[in-house]
């Protein structure tokens, strides 16, 4: 495709490469530049050190509470955010507005407070702390405060994905589905969840990316503990504030691939919702 | 399976879409409900089927109560305007699936299944096309699927909302005259709902005329058509010219003519509306025995079997009538010309009812 | 004759959805309100406009502020440049976009700080020109601006993609110079997106933690954002005075929130909702 000169419906060549060389320059030093840096100081030392820093048994811990937490988070949420969309979507009723403006609030939340709000549900001096002492619950400081931390924190992505698909979508397919006999659940496994499947992967992929990375709600709430309430974001806080530095990377090169990993994903599935789109 | 209509009524909110609306349609009949938008047909069919519930009345099916029963219970036949086709699934999967949500004990095995498919792909003529995804077939083709879908399970009635609605005109006369024939072959008890007129007159045994949300008439169509029983039906159906007047002394007094009452009429002195269809009216050059009115002709249409004349009488009122071919190159008719106008038939309405303004 | 819902569910739909909602977001964020009664209204005042927290706020909302500015202009021009220009690398960069939205905010701490800091990559070149980034406000604009720069991409993209081309033919037509028409019939069109794109840069920089606290420096007074405040409070136990300061964040930033929405929403209507304006096409 050939670009034209300056028109009046274009902007001229010279302009047009400087505004791309500028953009390109903001994102370059913004994105590309970070993204390698953390890579270079990974490997700073080594592989050996990385190897090393990566296969640590505090670091595995992590690893693993990390990969746990997301286990449970994200299911959870992709049920209820299933729930919450069919609701929502497909009927009306009083108060729809503010529904939807309660189920979009853990986004307007700092993390801190967002973390901070389980302390004072469950620490010691928490409104259910005693209670949950005397049934020898340990929730703050634990790994099950971690885990609440981070669905509250990660539940809106999968709700605000389907409601606006769902609602694009109508109810007409599943009407006629219920016309030809289906009951509830048939017409939902059948007509529904094939109809918002990529919509639900896309609102899965952003959920487990957050609860993955989520560093200041489950700092408040993990008290820290070495290879038991530290997740990979954790770790990597604590190897950093002992200057070792490479370590630190090494883990958070860990979670950059992740990173990568979900934006590729998230691609995909993207190129794939806008195609289904087009089907109208 | 009849179906009977009694007293329905339907509000949302505030607005009230069908009013105490009773109809009976008999088994194997095919109806149309016919209407502009907002007269209360869509959402009467969706009672029918189950997709809407009445504030007040009862649906029957074969004098049995359904009103409380579901809507997958019902078991109807139900094509949506949109063809609400499960865009994730083939054609095939599309009609098949009413025949795989059966409960266990009623479910065909697959090859069966399969078999039915492919029988009713091939009625729609749509056999080769099982694979095909709803997003890669023409509307027309949708339509056909939607319906074959619709038939798969044996419904006892079929209903379908503006099923041509979203065609364009020459593949709605193919589809028109193939619904007819399909109908006439399956013998299923069909109601259909649709803004077109011809579309009714064309198709339908029987015609129910709607009206924000009340029956206007039913009739078979040439009834409706040639006896319309309320202004609005008139209206509705082809096109009308209107004339005010009043009846007094045993006639109807229009303007500048005066016609003798339409046998039947009450003869009492009240103001008058007076429809005429343009085909009635009669253009002559000269003045003869019979009761007319001057007027000059403002256009001529002659593009087509009929020559449409639009004129302008004294009063300054607007006049459609059409002609033969024939009788205009008979008169030699151009525009400007002054002629004459009289009304071989027209039907008088004095009833509150009457509408005001220029016909369609 | 009852009503009744033609699609099945909604009653397990809402219920579910009420209860999760209720036990994972309205109970645990009511605590702040129920914690915050156990002061008194002096002890509460004393506490939320002491001078820390005072500081707090001010740097707080100053950084999310400047970012979400510099986010508006240089977050437009990507867009821009995304939409309307062909280039290699365009659709790769396109992804990468996203990158600060998928990255774990305390590795985009600890990446943005080894960067800037006086002997990093970057920041000994700031450093020569005199102007330290680590460890001081600059910085925190920063890190912010990194965190916030896919939303306001995001937001303009859509609605570049979608601009009638016949809009800026016709003023093409009428006679417009390109800037002319860039600046009086294409950028009214994304004043709506920006807008949002600001308004969501600008909250989620409000309550960024993970990513600033390394760079900071986190000096009291100096360089602290709020949510460190309240984090060190809940270290030390002081739960009252940190629920506080967090109540009073949380009703600063959903003030500012609503004034931008209402914002929004005037622009919104003046511009019509993504209809293009009086193009009637065939």
């Amino acid at each position: 495709m050939s670009a034209p000169a300056a028109s009046a419906l274009t902007e001229s060549r010279v302009v047009r490469w400087v505004l791309i060389g500028l953009a390109l320059a903001y994102l370059g030093l913004f994105l590309i530049v970070p993204l390698v840096a953390v890579f270079a100081k990974a490997l700073e030392k080594g592989l050996g050190v990385y190897w090393a820093a990566i296969s640590d048994p505090m670091a595995l811990a992590a690893i693993r509470l990390t990969l746990v937490t997301a286990a449970i988070a994200v299911p959870l949420n992709l049920v209820f955010g299933l729930a919450a969309a069919w609701a929502i979507a497909k009927f009306d009723f009083p108060g729809k507005q503010v529904l939807e403006t309660l189920i979009d609030l853990p986004f307007s939340v700092s993390p801190v407070i967002s973390g901070m709000i389980f302390v004072l549900l469950f620490g010691a001096q928490g409104l259910l702390g005693p209670w949950a002492a005397a049934h020898g619950l340990k929730i703050i400081f634990a790994v099950p405060g971690i885990v609440l931390a981070t669905i509250f924190v990660t539940f809106p992505f999968v709700a605000r994905e389907l409601i606006p698909l769902m609602r694009a979508q109508g109810t007409e397919e599943e009407e006629a589905a219920l016309t030809l006999g289906a009951s509830g659940w048939q017409m939902f496994r059948r007509v529904t969840l094939p109809n918002v499947k990529w919509g639900l992967l896309y609102g899965v992929i952003l959920c487990n990316a957050r609860a993955m990375g989520e560093f200041g709600a489950v700092s408040v709430v993990s008290g820290h503990i070495r290879g038991l309430t530290n997740t990979m974001p954790l770790h990597v806080e604590i190897l950093y504030n002992e200057y070792q530095f490479a370590a630190a990377f090494a883990v958070a090169s860990l979670l950059c691939l992740l990173a990568l990993v979900t934006l590729v994903a998230k691609s995909l599935v993207e190129r794939k919702v806008r195609e289904g789109s087009h089907e109208h | 399976m009849s179906i009977e209509l009694r007293a329905v009524t339907k509000r949302f909110g505030d607005f009230t879409a069908l009013h105490e609306v009773s109809l009976t349609v008999p088994t194997g009949e095919l109806v149309a409900l016919l209407g502009p938008s907002g007269s209360g047909k869509t959402t009467l069919l969706r009672i029918i089927a189950g997709l809407e519930t009445p504030e007040e009345g009862e649906v029957l099916f074969e004098g049995q109560a359904a009103t409380d029963r579901s809507t997958s219970d019902r078991r109807v036949g139900f094509v949506f305007q949109h063809y609400a086709l499960f865009r994730q699934m083939t054609v095939f999967d599309n009609v098949a699936f009413g025949l795989r949500v059966k409960p266990r004990r009623e479910r065909l095995s697959e090859p069966a299944i399969a078999a039915k498919v492919h029988e009713l792909l091939s009625l729609v003529q749509l056999d080769r096309l099982g694979g095909r995804y709803p997003s890669q077939l023409s509307g027309g083709q949708r339509q056909r699927v939607a319906l074959a879908r619709a038939l798969a399970v044996q419904p006892k009635i079929l209903l379908l909302d503006e099923p041509f609605g979203a065609l364009d005109a020459r593949v709605r006369q193919e589809l028109r005259r193939w619904l007819r024939r399909l109908h006439d072959e399956i013998g299923i008890t069909s109601v259909f709902v649709t803004h077109d007129q011809d579309e009714a007159l064309e198709v339908a045994d029987q015609v129910v005329v709607m009206h924000e949300g009340r029956v206007e008439q039913i009739g078979t169509p040439q009834e409706v058509y040639e006896h319309p029983a309320t202004p609005f039906v008139y209206h509705f159906l082809g096109n009308v010219n209107l004339f005010h007047g009043r009846v007094e002394g045993g006639k109807v007094h229009l303007g500048e003519f005066t016609m003798d009452l339409p046998p039947g009429m009450d003869p009492e002195t009240v103001p008058a509306v007076a429809y005429a269809r343009p085909h009635l009216l009669e253009i002559d050059l000269q003045s003869t025995g019979r009761p007319q009115f001057r007027a000059k002709i403002q256009h001529l249409n002659a593009a087509g079997p009929l020559v449409k004349v639009e004129l302008v009488s004294a009063t300054g009122a607007v006049v459609q009538a059409e002609i033969s071919q024939e009788r205009y190159q008979q008169l030699h008719l151009q525009k400007g010309m002054e002629v004459f106008v009289s009304v071989k038939d027209m039907k008088v309405f004095t009833s509150a009812h009457s509408m005001l303004g220029g016909g369609i | 004759m009852k009503a009744r819902r033609i699609l099945p569910g909604f009653g397990l739909a809402m219920g579910s959805t009420l209860l999760y909602l209720s036990l994972i977001v309205l109970i645990p964020l009511s605590t702040v309100l129920v914690k915050t009664t156990s002061l008194t209204g002096h002890q509460f005042w004393t506490i939320v406009t002491s001078p820390r927290a005072l500081a707090s706020y001010r740097l707080s909302l100053g950084a999310a502020l400047a970012a979400a500015v510099v986010n508006v202009v240089f977050g437009g021009l990507v867009a821009w440049v995304l939409v309307r220009y062909r280039f290699p690398g365009r659709r790769l960069l396109d992804g990468l976009v996203d990158l600060p939205f998928a990255l774990p905010t305390a590795v985009a701490g600890i990446a943005l700080t080894t960067l800037y800091a006086g002997n990093g990559w970057i920041g000994r070149y700031a450093a020569r020109i005199g102007v330290p980034v680590a460890y001081t406000p600059l910085g925190i604009v920063v890190v912010l601006a990194f965190i916030g720069l896919p939303f306001v991409v995001r937001t303009v993209q859509p609605v570049l993609q979608d601009l009638d081309v016949a809009m800026e033919e016709a003023a093409a037509s009428l006679g417009a110079t390109r800037w002319h028409t860039i600046r009086r019939v294409i950028l009214p069109e994304l004043t709506p997106a920006l807008v949002t794109g600001f308004a969501l840069a600008f909250a989620r920089g409000l309550g960024e933690y993970g990513s600033v606290i390394f760079i900071a420096g986190n000096m009291p007074m100096r360089t602290e954002i709020t949510p460190l405040l309240i984090m060190i409070k809940l270290e030390q136990f002081d739960y009252a005075g940190a629920t506080a300061i967090a109540l009073v964040f949380l009703t600063l930033s959903f003030t500012l929130l609503l004034g931008v929405n209402l914002l929004q929403h005037r622009a919104r209507g003046v511009h019509g909702v993504g209809e293009p304006s009086g193009v009637v096409l065939a």
